[in-house]
């Protein structure tokens, strides 16, 4: 025990004495691990346990029947003379705009009158009790307490174009139906909701409940009284399959809070080497005291944990709040680019817990095992050794160069390797190696650059130039690690910002091909690609027929199911569309060609990321289950198409209508004669049309909203980078305080030299700048390898989509400016408490 | 007029209970060309002295004029450019900047008071003191003796009026010490240098033109030792 104490005197008191550099390494720590912990929480709270809204009402049901487009209603019929005791529970789906909040909801309507299992289901919840008793099933719905608050009320609803009014006949309240949260859904008689989606005599769902007496292959024996097209899958088989989609969404963004815990790494490296550094006498007593090694070694590792620990508990903090803007940020994406969700609690586990804690300690102790391994090679004898000695920062300056090219060769390798999954787990093996490789040469980096830039330095800033970047090569092991943990997150910083750049370029390019028309309608609403929303054909026949406008390309969406991953089944104008758009195709030929082929048979063309997820390329057969019959369809081409990351198989509308008869279109794109305004037609458009809710976008418009979109989806990547910035920054202060304080010395004697403290004050901005600007010019060019992977491998391999490289240069520069300003103000304080150093205690030093 | 005068100075420290008094009305003043060695033992006051001769400290009471400005009328940026002008240190500990070779350590002060050309300068007073040929050497390539050496053409190099000396051969072996005795002796005589020195060695006291002892913080004793030109020629 007192020799703990001993150990805790030399080696660990010292912690406390420096409380604003232990304070930023914990900050810096804790920043990593908040990062790690509030994406993980908002993960799981936005796309993992989430159920899609349109799950919400699965309940305790075993199997349901779906079709794409839905069935006929008939069908029911025939489940329900099978010779077993199975329940079913159709129902029919969509979305509604609450007119008084604007808030999008799930609608469902269920048969209140002839489902027996509706009652079962209704055990839980007094309140939510569907009592019809002398309601106008037609324009009754209960609704969820988030819609509305009391029953009695009028609930304004647009569905699919048109508004309709509706009494709440009950509120729904927390979990009270079938065990799942229903605040914010709306319910309808099956009749009405038929009717008010545009859905009459079909279904789009039925449940059914097995028999608890009976057992039988169950899905078979449905099977069999089903036509062809429609499926049975097990309950929460789409949740399963939307938590895959959200996979390789989820990962790269796991992967990315990772980054700052990586930039945390490197702090905790250099605050224990420089712990290090500065007790080498101490340890030098406490071996020649009798200390073994292994308990030197452990004492650093301690440190390192005390540090870590602490960075975890208020990472731990942090990340719960950081979590609730993170959950905003990701549902925004995940509602945007797949599913309609509302986002889950946020729920502390205790696995969370112990991630947390593995990611904060286990990182300190990784990273300061080379730090402790030096501190135990230390000998007795240097307990008598004067002066202080700096890290072995000349030597192994070239094996580590050498290490270095050799994981750089390794990365250029694995980014070859396909994905796992759908997982580009080579990828981001590629991209670690990468950083791996320039950590290691950043010794050689600092060294050679620092050495080059000596003279450069003494010209721009003068003699503290000079000074400055001497210090900054003598100092290496130190500055070498500050301008690995900064580049690490420039580079990041640079490779992200290529990236997004290039995607954003790419979708503006491929925009202005493929937007070709004057006007752009659907029902107005959030647009979302698992809202399949539609206006009736005779408004497209309407807008056709005014004499300003050319052409209509009428288009419907649908959702479908291929391979257990949700993707869209789209019905064009196909021949119009060759005519008028600039669809361009990856694979298969001339784009005129392929479209005028489409409406001639059984043939689709598929959208890039569909053939990537799929292996589905031009040639190949998919079969569809389409209208009670499983079709079998020819692919003609894969076109470019950065709409939909679920993928899409467009067919043309004719040939489709063979299928599925529903002439209602999803949205139109409306080509105007030359000369005619495209603001006028669109103002005569809904004068024509009084209650109808449209969204009608002129093409301008429609890309300025797309454009939007597409930023707003990046908001949560660019926020995690600020926060990896900011960790390097924070580390680079505490660094750099370290320094000054190990520099007392020289910074006194430089005073007795004529220097000003002004000159000294410059002299530690001119470093933290020089810091910068190393940092900034390697971090610049691995993010440019970064950007590489990123581009042709992680995302490619996880959304199937093509990028074209593309320099954001305006965008570069000012991130980068950004953190060159950043580095320069990390060394404010430390410059600051050398420039008010007294002189006079350190001179006289030895 | 003396390059440095010192007037009933008493400087004291805060410790943590009572406040030391480690000068107590000490008056000394050296002229151009003077020598003049401080002994005492250890914590006598000398390295304090020193300091405020050098403008590097300010006086609890008590007044320091170099070269006829009054230090305790003088700011921090005009201290700083007093220095740069007129007063060189030298430490027991040599303090040299071991990122800079011999001759960039030499060149610091001037570049420190923003003149440029230096290295001409440099060498100069790197041959007075007779290592111009390890100019680009590195400190931690040269002896002791010979890192006192550049420490004292870098004392000398902007041709101060006055120069301090911390105990300069307290780190050194006898012939060394003899080689920076000599020297300094030389920067007095031939520069003109007023210099102070603190010192262990009454032996080193010898080649100084006048000797102080302190004790406690008073002066004992003051002594004036023989004539220039009685002293042994520089070999
Ligand atoms: N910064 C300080 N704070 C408190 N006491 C000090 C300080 N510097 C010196 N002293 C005290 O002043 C006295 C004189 O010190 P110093 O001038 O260094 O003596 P010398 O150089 O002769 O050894 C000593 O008692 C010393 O302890
Ligand atoms: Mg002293």
């Amino acid at each position: 025990m007192s020799r703990w104490r001993v150990f805790y005197r030399l080696l660990g008191r010292p912690l406390l004495h420096d409380p604003v550099r232990t304070g930023l390494t914990v900050l810096a720590v804790a920043l990593g691990v908040a990062v790690v912990v509030a994406i993980d929480l908002a993960g799981e709270a936005s796309a993992g346990s989430f159920r899609s809204s349109m799950e919400t009402l699965t309940g305790q049901a075993d199997l349901e029947v779906t079709a794409v487009g839905g069935f006929d209603e008939r069908l029911l019929g025939d489940l329900v003379r099978l010779p077993h005791n199975l329940a079913f529970s159709p129902r029919v789906e969509g979305f509604a705009r609450v007119m008084e909040t604007g808030a999008t909801v799930p609608v469902f309507g269920l048969d209140l009158v002839g489902d027996a299992t509706l009652e079962r289901a209704q055990a839980g919840g007094a309140e939510s009790t569907f009592d019809f008793e002398g309601m106008d099933l037609e324009t009754a719905v209960w609704a969820g307490e988030a819609v509305a608050a009391e029953p009695g009320r009028t609930l304004r609803l647009q569905i699919n174009d048109r508004v309709l009014e509706y009494r709440v006949a009950g509120v729904l309240r927390g979990e009270g139906f079938q065990g799942v949260s229903v605040r914010d859904v709306v319910i309808l008689d099956i009749a009405a909701a038929q009717r008010a989606l545009g859905k009459l005599g079909r279904l789009d769902r039925v449940q059914v409940y097995e028999p608890e007496d009976e057992s039988a292959d169950w899905p078979a024996v449905l099977r069999a009284a089903l036509p062809e097209g429609a499926e049975v899958v097990p309950i929460g088989s789409a949740a399963e399959e939307n938590r895959k989609m959200l996979g390789a969404f989820r990962w790269n963004l796991r992967v990315l809070s990772y980054l700052s815990l990586i930039v945390g790494a490197f702090l905790i490296y250099n605050t224990i080497a420089v712990s290090v550094v500065r007790r080498r006498p101490e340890i030098g007593v406490l071996r020649a005291l009798g200390a073994t090694r292994g308990d030197v070694r452990l004492a650093f590792l301690a440190e390192a944990a005390v540090l870590g620990a602490a960075g975890t508990v208020v990472g731990l903090a942090l990340g719960r709040i950081l979590a609730n803007g993170a959950v905003e940020l990701m549902s925004l994406t995940v509602q945007t680019l797949y599913v309609t969700s509302a986002p889950g609690r946020i729920v502390i586990t205790p696995a969370r817990l112990l991630t947390a804690a593995v990611a904060g300690v286990g990182v300190a102790l990784l990273s300061a095992w080379l730090p402790a391994k030096e501190a135990a090679a230390v000998a007795p004898t240097e307990a008598m050794a004067r002066g202080r000695r700096d890290f072995e920062a000349g030597r192994g300056v070239g094996r580590r160069l050498a290490w270095g090219g050799l994981l750089a060769l390794l990365a250029a390798l694995a980014s070859l390797a396909p994905p796992v999954g759908s997982i580009p787990v080579f990828g981001y093996l590629a991209a670690v190696l990468l950083l791996a490789a320039s950590a290691l040469a950043a010794r050689w980096f600092v060294r050679t650059a620092s050495g080059l830039g000596t003279r450069l330095a003494f010209r721009l800033f003068g003699i503290e130039g000079f000074l400055g970047s001497r210090s900054v090569a003598a100092a290496l092991g130190r500055t070498a690690v500050l301008v690995g943990a900064l580049s690490t997150a420039t580079a990041m910083l640079v490779s992200i910002g290529v990236m997004v750049g290039s995607f954003r370029e790419t979708v503006l390019v491929w925009m202005d091909r493929q937007l070709r028309a004057d006007l752009f309608l659907r029902p107005a609403g959030d647009p979302a690609t698992d809202r399949y929303a539609t206006m009736d054909a005779a408004l497209a026949d309407a807008i056709e027929a005014l004499p300003e406008v050319a052409a209509v390309d009428r288009f419907r969406a649908y959702p479908i199911r291929y391979d257990g991953m949700p993707a869209n089944l789209g019905a064009g104008d196909a021949r119009l569309h060759g005519e008028r758009a600039g669809i361009r195709f990856l694979e298969g030929g001339d784009a005129r060609q392929i479209l005028s082929c489409l409406p001639t048979g059984p043939y689709v063309v598929v959208s890039e990321p569909f053939a990537r997820k799929h292996d589905v390329w031009t040639g190949d057969h998919i079969r569809l289950p389409l209208g009670g019959r499983e079709v079998d369809l020819e692919n003609l081409g894969v076109f470019y198409d950065y709409t939909s990351e679920r993928g899409a198989v467009i067919i043309d509308r004719k040939v489709l209508m063979q299928y599925l008869p529903d002439p209602a279109v999803s949205s139109l794109a409306v080509y105007l004669e030359p000369g005619a305004d495209a603001e006028a037609v669109r103002d005569e458009i809904v004068a024509r049309n009084p209650g109808r809710e449209l969204y009608i976008a002129t093409n301008g418009r429609l890309r300025t909203e797309a454009i939007a979109i597409f930023d707003r989806t990046f908001a949560i990547t660019w926020a995690l980078e600020a926060v990896a910035v900011t960790v390097a920054v924070l580390g680079m202060a505490g660094a750099l305080l370290a320094l000054v304080i190990d520099r007392k010395r020289e910074i006194a004697v430089l005073r007795f030299l004529g220097a000003s403290a002004g000159q000294i004050r410059k002299l530690i901005l001119t470093e933290s700048g020089l810091l910068g600007l190393l940092s900034i010019t390697l971090g610049t060019a691995l993010g440019t390898a970064l950007s590489l992977v990123l581009i042709y491998v992680i995302n490619k391999q996880s959304f199937g989509w093509t990028i074209q490289f593309h320099w954001p240069v305006g965008l570069l520069l000012a991130a980068l400016t950004g953190v060159y300003l950043a580095s320069v103000a990390a060394g404010l304080y430390p410059a600051r408490l050398a420039a008010r150093l007294n002189p006079i205690e350190a001179a006289h030093e030895e | 007029m003396a390059v440095v005068s010192i007037r009933e100075v008493v400087k004291e420290y805060r410790a943590q209970d009572a406040p030391v008094r480690a000068l107590d009305g000490v008056s000394l003043e050296v002229e151009a060309g003077e020598f003049v060695s401080l002994v005492g033992r250890s914590g006598c006051g000398k390295t304090t002295l020193l300091n405020l001769a050098g403008a590097m400290d300010f006086p609890t009471a008590g007044r320091v004029v170099i070269d006829g400005e009054d230090t305790a009328r003088l700011d921090d940026a005009a201290l700083t450019a007093l220095r740069r002008r007129k007063v060189g240190f030298v430490f027991q500990f040599f303090q040299l900047l071991p990122t800079l070779t011999a001759a960039e350590n030499v060149e610091l002060p001037l570049q420190l008071a923003g003149e440029s050309d230096v290295r001409a300068r440099a060498l100069e007073r790197l041959r007075l003191v007779e290592m111009e040929s390890y100019a680009d050497r590195f400190p931690h390539q040269l002896s002791g003796g010979q890192m006192q050496r550049v420490a004292i053409a870098r004392s000398i190099v902007h041709g101060p009026k006055l120069l301090l000396a911390d105990e300069p051969i307290g780190n050194l072996d006898s012939t060394s010490a003899e080689v920076v005795m000599q020297l300094l002796r030389r920067v007095a005589d031939e520069l003109g240098a007023a210099i102070l020195m603190a010192t262990h060695s009454l032996e080193a006291a010898k080649i100084t033109d006048t000797l102080v002892r302190l004790r406690d913080g008073r002066i004992e004793e003051r002594r004036r030792l023989g004539a220039a030109a009685e002293r042994v020629p520089l070999g």
